[in-house]
């Protein structure tokens, strides 16, 4: 290939020195993102990451392109708001379990209804991991937590389940331990057009010694080595969704390969050319003002 | 008649056609030639209640309403008794109310103030002429044209104009408008208008505050819109709505205030303009984002159109009491403007200049309006001149010399370079944690205290920038008011009226439309020449005032502050003038 102006590896670099703990999955996801990115040829100039708050969120300086690392729980309104105004710019989200699940559910039930044309990234490591330790809505019943000494008494939530239920249009899982599963899975996010949904499984080194690394690593399988598996199928995405416990299902569970995103619905919008970031000057308003005479 | 003005009010409850008769009054009396405002009261429910229309009108300008009315028309019992002593001397009561009962002080205000009363069944009148009781609306109507002795084609001309999509009922409230205006009225003295009429009215608009607040942002520029619908800001999401096949804009009723003040921050990140409105209790949950916009010196613009609080408070009333909620909302310290629209004018003016503003600062940006301001009738022949939008951001070849800690640097006037994602190779990342100069977390001791100094001295630069608040009158009048908001249409209504009756009092008026950062010479100045300064605010603890005390030591001689949910009426003024 020549290479000239490829796009690399090292075009995503950071000078910055990483934060998170000795194999936190945090590594792997960032690995498999920026190969994404590089295999999705994207200029770092012409992506745009945008951070929760969270172990997730420390990365924002940790990697390159344009990125936003904004408030607990908001990045999806946010990342919304981003890929709107300007769709030439790929827009890719991340967020924790407590983020996105306690603070900002919200946001995620209307971003994956709206189905908003950028990818989010839930790194799902079944707790609070920047203010040590506490459950959040994935944590497992009975597990003693920070401020839950005699162990969690609510039942953990199937994300994807709950994703499911929605109606996506895109939903799909991976593993932290697995990067070249994962950069697939990401890039298939990218490609999607509408709200790319990615449930990340991520072993957690410090506060959750329930299922680290190896844990995963002997449950998960790929869905597309199942035979007969259709993605298209909302129901049979359901099915196998549901075991988080032996057999775990990774890869994109389901696609709608028709989806229309939000922006392409919008009829004042249809045809139009330019982005809304080129569209800002001054405007006669001269033609609106008949119905106040 | 008082105060150089006719009134008109017409009252009903919720669901009984009030405001479109209202309108189409507003309308027909312009097309005659007059100037007018006016003014909506209505419960925050959708049937029963009072509701009430108010059209102040006169030969010249006016701009706020009166307390009292010389014609009152009635379609419900409820409204009657709550208005009825709103009225002038010599008022005349138009109602439809079979077998209304006054209560014996109603009868006393009556017969001392020589209010004529003229029942009309207009329920059973609208029946037989085979439309529903929503025409009763119309036949009143008809027979307040006939009281005014104004000519009949004005209306014809109207209805025809307001029902143009329906042409079925333009026939069917012609008729009903002559069942009105054919009433006997024998016995009962016609008003004489003693104000002369003028072409310029004619052809005049009639604009609410919030058709000003959309129209002001299209024409700056705004391409996106984002809102969850809250009284009294909700219809700039329904203007914006009603023009977004021709604007193309972006319009997007979001699932909360929180999610609409993200996405407009998402989206003037990204380098469009954006534009958010809300009332106190949605902004109360976009404050976490007003500081986000501090730390990552991204701009952003909210109005918040205010209403009475706290909580739920008056939904539909008005009040001028968020202004401390605008200066302190959201947490840590940061440079930031607030701006306060008083009119129809001002409202257009600073939707152009708060993006102004926000763009050149990178700042957020909080214009308040109320809700006097918002759905207040303004009556104007042209928009004021347009500002141009300018960038303030890195441009052409530029682009290519950037490095990326040249978008927080340390600059002298605090404003580091602004580029847009895609515009250059130099990515930076824009960190809501303390950063460095290219946006890295740092969590230094020197840099934190130098990035906090960057970002307060656009505060300062902005200061110098601002426009002084404006004076109406002489510094040296015997009373001076001072006072932001939908007041200041009461005030220069009072100070017309006096000069009109060539008052010996002399008054005069300093009004802030930009407060913060708050500007002081002219207040210093005031304290000097001014015999008696008067705060006037629509608030309970006059927050500007405070604000003034705090930045100056200076103490105002009297307050005089409302806070009942209505706005300054025009008598609230020369009352307390009278009273001096
Ligand atoms: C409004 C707000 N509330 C609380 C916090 C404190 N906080 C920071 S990170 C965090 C939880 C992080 O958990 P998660 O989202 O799962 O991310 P992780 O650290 O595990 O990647 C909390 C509660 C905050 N920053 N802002």
């Amino acid at each position: 290939m020549n290479c000239s102006k490829c796009i690399q590896m090292f075009d995503y670099y950071s000078d910055n020195i990483f934060t998170w703990c000795t194999n936190c999955g945090n590594y792997g996801i960032f690995s498999a993102v920026k190969r994404a990115l590089v295999a999705e040829e994207i200029d770092p100039k012409d992506a745009l990451l945008c951070f929760d708050i969270g172990c997730n969120g420390n990365g924002s300086d940790k990697i390159s392109g344009y990125r936003f690392h904004g408030l607990h729980g908001r990045v999806l309104p946010f990342a919304a708001g981003a890929s709107l105004a300007n769709r030439k710019i790929k827009v890719i989200a991340f967020g924790g379990d407590g983020g996105t699940l306690s603070e900002g559910i919200n946001h995620l039930v209307h971003s994956v209804r709206s189905n908003y044309d950028f990818t989010f990234i839930l790194h799902n490591n079944e707790n609070y991991g920047l203010t040590t330790g506490q459950a959040s809505l994935t944590t497992r019943k009975g597990k003693p937590m920070n401020a839950a000494p005699d162990g969690v008494v609510v039942e953990p939530m199937n994300v994807m389940e709950f994703i499911l239920g929605l109606k996506p249009s895109f939903a799909a899982r991976a593993f932290s331990g697995d990067v070249k599963h994962m950069t697939e899975i990401i890039r298939a996010g990218i490609k999607h057009r509408g709200f790319s949904f990615i449930e990340i499984l991520q072993n957690c080194t410090t506060y959750n010694a329930e299922t680290p690394h190896e844990w995963y690593q002997e449950r998960v399988y790929d869905i597309s080595k199942l035979k007969g598996y259709n993605k298209a199928d909302l129901e049979s995405a359901k099915e196998v969704s549901k075991d988080l416990e032996e057999n775990i299902a990774t890869g994109v569970l389901y696609e709608d390969e028709d989806s229309v995103d939000f922006y392409s619905r919008l009829a004042n919008r249809k045809g139009t050319q330019t982005e809304l970031v080129d569209e800002v000057k001054n405007y006669e308003i001269g033609n609106f003002l008949s119905r106040f005479n | 008649m008082t105060n150089n003005r006719l009134v008109i009010k017409i009252c009903g409850s919720s669901g009984q056609g009030i405001n479109s008769v209202g309108e189409l009054t507003a309308k027909a009396i312009k097309k005659l030639g007059y100037k007018l405002f006016g003014y909506r009261e209505y419960p925050s429910l959708i049937r029963g209640g009072f509701a009430s229309y108010q059209i102040d009108f006169s030969d010249n300008t006016l701009r706020s309403s009166s307390k009292k009315s010389d014609v009152l028309i009635s379609l419900g019992r409820i409204a009657t008794h709550k208005y009825l002593k709103d009225l002038n001397s010599s008022g005349i009561l138009i109602h439809s109310l079979k077998g209304m009962k006054f209560e014996q002080d109603e009868e006393k205000f009556i017969k001392e103030n020589r209010i004529k009363v003229i029942f009309l069944d207009a329920f059973d009148m609208a029946d037989k002429l085979g439309g529903k009781t929503i025409i009763a609306n119309i036949i009143l109507f008809g027979l307040m044209w006939k009281v005014f002795a104004f000519p009949i084609e004005v209306v014809d001309e109207t209805v025809r104009e307001v029902f143009a999509g329906n042409p079925k009922y333009i026939e069917l409230d012609l008729k009903a408008f002559e069942a009105g205006y054919n009433f006997d009225l024998s016995g009962v003295e016609q008003i004489k208008v003693p104000f002369k009429k003028n072409e310029k009215w004619k052809n005049s608009m009639i604009i609410t505050g919030n058709a000003a607040v959309a129209l002001g942002s299209i024409s700056a520029g705004v391409r996106a819109y984002y809102s969850y619908p809250m009284t009294p800001s909700s219809s700039i999401l329904s203007y914006h709505a009603d023009f977004y096949k021709d604007t193309g804009v972006l319009v997007k009723q979001a699932e909360d205030e929180i999610t609409a003040i993200q996405m407009a921050i998402g989206s003037m990140f990204m380098g469009t303009r954006a534009l958010v409105a809300t009332s106190g209790g949605g902004f109360d949950l976009m404050t976490e984002t007003i500081s986000l916009s501090g730390m990552t010196e991204t701009p952003l613009v909210c109005v918040i159109g205010q209403r009475p609080g706290p909580a739920t408070g008056l939904p539909t009333w008005t009040a001028d009491g968020d202004l401390n909620l605008a200066i302190y909302a959201g947490h840590g310290e940061f440079p930031r403007c607030v701006i306060a629209a008083s009119d129809l004018e001002s409202v257009y003016t600073l939707t152009q200049r708060a993006f102004d503003i926000a763009e050149k600062y990178q700042i957020p940006v909080l214009m308040l309006t109320d809700k006097q301001i918002a759905e207040a009738l303004f009556n104007i022949d042209s928009f004021p001149k347009d500002s141009e939008v300018k960038r303030y951001l890195v441009e052409g070849d530029e682009l290519k010399r950037l490095i990326s800690s040249d978008r927080y640097k340390f600059v002298n006037n605090g404003i580091s370079s602004r580029w847009l994602p895609g515009s250059s190779e130099a990515t930076f990342v824009a960190n809501g944690d303390e950063h460095m100069e290219d946006g890295s977390v740092n969590e230094e001791a020197v840099n934190a205290k130098q990035m906090m100094e960057k970002r307060m001295k656009k505060l300062e630069t902005l200061y110098q920038e601002l426009p002084s608040p404006m004076l109406y009158g002489e510094e040296t009048a015997d009373i001076v008011f001072v006072g932001w908001g939908s007041a200041k249409a009461a005030i220069l209504d009072a100070m017309d009226q006096l000069k009109k009756a060539k008052s010996s009092q002399s008054i005069s008026y300093l009004h802030f439309d930009y407060i913060y950062p708050l500007k002081t010479e002219e207040i210093m100045d005031l304290s000097e020449k001014a015999r008696k300064v008067v705060l006037v605010e629509n608030n309970y603890s006059g927050q500007l005032g405070n604000l003034i005390v705090q930045k100056t030591g200076y103490r105002f001689n009297e307050l005089l502050l409302k806070y009942d949910g209505r706005p300054f009426f025009v008598e609230d003024i020369l009352n307390y003038l009278k009273k001096l």
